[in-house]
C-alpha cells in the first residue's frame, strides 16, 4: 500500500467534515430558487421569507454569498451544551451528544457566527465539552482488552481520533495473549 | 508484532540469541555459536540465534533458559512499576522487546507460556496510558517544539521515552500522528469558507 501508514488507518478530520455537511439544516433563504435536482435529492423551492430545509454544504455556500440566514440547530446553543456539560462532568458515561457535532459546531461557528447567540460562549462550552469527553477517554484506556470496548454516545470525530492506537493497542494485545491450551506445541 | 512471514519485526526478533543447553552430543558442530570444540557435548551451554533454536529444542536436543530481558530481575522491577523500566535498553537495537517476548512465549510450555504473557500484557497496559500521553501532549507542543523542548526539564517523561520499545514507538507515533490532524483541524477555518473568501 503507497497510502501513509496514518492514512490507512482512519479517515482524516476534513473528510468527516465532508460527510457532515450532507446532513439537512434549516436555512431563512434571502433568494428565491426554483426546485432543483441534486444527486442526493432535490431541494427547494426556496421563498424568502419561509424556512426551508436543505443540505448544510449548500446552505454554506448561499450564506458565503449572503443569500440566506441559518437557523442554528436546537442542540447549538447555552442552554443545551451547559447541560450537557454538566451531565459529562457529574456522570461517568459520556453524555448524549448529535453524532456529528464536532464537525457540525465548526464549520457553523466558522461560516455563520452572525446567526448564532452567544458565539463566545458556546465556543468556550464546545471546548469544555471535548476535554472533558478526552479526558474519560483516556481513563477508557485504562480498561483497553483485547476483545471489546463498549463506547456509548462517543461521537464520530472522537472515534475517529483515538481509532488508530486504540485499534493498534488492542492488536498487540492481541499478540501477546495466550489461550491455556492443548493445541500445537511441536 | 506478528508472525507474518513478510513481517520485517518477526524476522528481526529470530535474531535473537537464547542460551542453550545441550541434552545431546552432536558431532561436528562445535562451531555453533563461536566454540572452539569439535564436538558439542552435553550439557554445554551455548547461545543460538532463534531461528536456529527452534528446530534444535523442538527436536529435544537442547532445553533453553528464559533470557535475561525476561529474567526475574526484569520482572520483579516490571511488577513493582512497569513505568521505570527502560525496555529498549534490554534488548539490542532494533528488535522489540514485546516482539522478542511473544517469540519466546510461543516457544513456551503452558505454564510458563501464559506466565510470559501475562507479564507481557500487565506491562503493555501499564505503560500504554502513559505513552499515548506523552504523544499529545507532544503533539500539542507543534511541530517545532516537538523535538527539542518539552519534558527536558523534569527527566521522567524524558527517560520514560527513551526507554520506549519499537511496538510501543509505533503507537505514539499514530497517536501523536493523529492528535496533530485533529489540532490542525480545529485551527483552520473550515472547507467552505477557505474556497470561497
Amino acid at each position: 500500500m503507497s497510502l501513509p501508514y496514518s492514512l490507512r488507518t482512519s479517515i482524516t478530520p476534513p473528510e468527516l467534515e465532508l460527510i457532515a455537511t450532507q446532513q439537512l439544516i434549516e436555512i431563512i433563504p434571502l433568494i428565491a430558487i426554483e426546485k432543483t435536482a441534486f444527486i442526493s435529492g432535490a431541494f427547494g423551492p426556496l421563498q424568502p421569507p419561509r424556512k426551508a430545509k436543505i443540505p448544510l454544504w449548500m446552505a454554506i455556500n448561499l450564506k458565503l454569498r449572503k443569500k440566506c440566514h441559518i437557523v442554528a440547530p436546537e442542540w447549538l446553543s447555552v442552554e443545551f451544551l451547559q447541560s450537557r456539560l454538566d451531565e459529562e462532568i457529574n456522570e461517568p458515561g459520556f453524555s448524549k451528544l448529535p453524532f456529528r457535532y464536532a464537525e457540525i459546531s465548526k464549520v457553523l461557528l466558522d461560516v455563520a457566527s452572525d446567526d448564532i447567540q452567544n458565539t463566545d460562549k458556546i465556543r468556550s462550552l464546545l471546548k469544555d465539552l471535548r476535554e472533558a469527553r478526552q479526558a474519560k477517554s483516556r481513563e477508557g484506556l485504562d480498561q483497553i482488552n483485547r476483545g471489546e470496548l463498549s463506547v456509548s454516545n462517543l461521537c464520530s470525530m472522537e472515534i475517529n481520533e483515538i481509532r488508530p492506537f486504540f485499534v493498534h493497542a488492542m492488536g498487540i494485545l492481541t499478540h501477546l495473549h495466550r489461550e491455556a491450551s492443548t493445541e500445537d506445541q511441536l | 508484532m506478528d508472525n507474518d512471514y513478510f513481517s520485517i519485526d518477526a524476522i528481526l526478533a529470530e535474531n535473537q540469541k537464547i542460551q542453550c543447553t545441550f541434552k545431546q552430543k552432536i558431532p561436528e558442530m562445535g562451531h555453533l555459536g563461536g566454540g572452539s570444540e569439535r564436538d558439542i557435548l552435553p550439557q554445554s551451554k551455548r547461545q543460538i540465534p532463534i531461528w536456529l533454536a527452534y528446530i534444535i529444542v523442538y527436536s529435544d536436543w537442547a532445553d533453553f533458559d528464559i533470557p535475561q530481558p525476561f529474567s526475574n530481575k526484569v520482572r520483579n522491577a516490571l511488577r513493582a512499576e512497569p513505568r521505570s523500566v527502560r525496555l529498549s535498553n534490554l534488548v539490542g537495537a532494533g528488535t522489540g522487546w514485546y516482539v522478542f517476548g511473544k517469540t519466546i512465549m510461543d516457544m513456551l510450555g503452558d505454564e510458563q507460556g501464559i506466565e510470559m504473557s501475562e507479564m507481557l500484557v500487565t506491562t503493555f497496559k501499564g505503560r500504554l496510558v502513559d505513552v499515548i500521553d506523552q504523544a499529545q501532549h507532544f503533539a500539542a507542543l507543534g511541530p517545532v517544539g516537538g523535538s527539542g523542548g518539552g519534558g527536558g526539564v523534569d527527566s521522567a517523561p524524558q527517560m520514560f521515552r527513551e526507554g520506549l520499545d519499537t511496538t510501543e514507538r509505533e503507537l505514539f507515533v499514530l497517536a501523536q500522528e493523529s492528535a496533530r490532524r485533529m489540532k490542525r483541524w480545529y485551527e483552520e477555518s473550515s472547507g467552505g469558507a477557505k474556497r470561497m473568501l
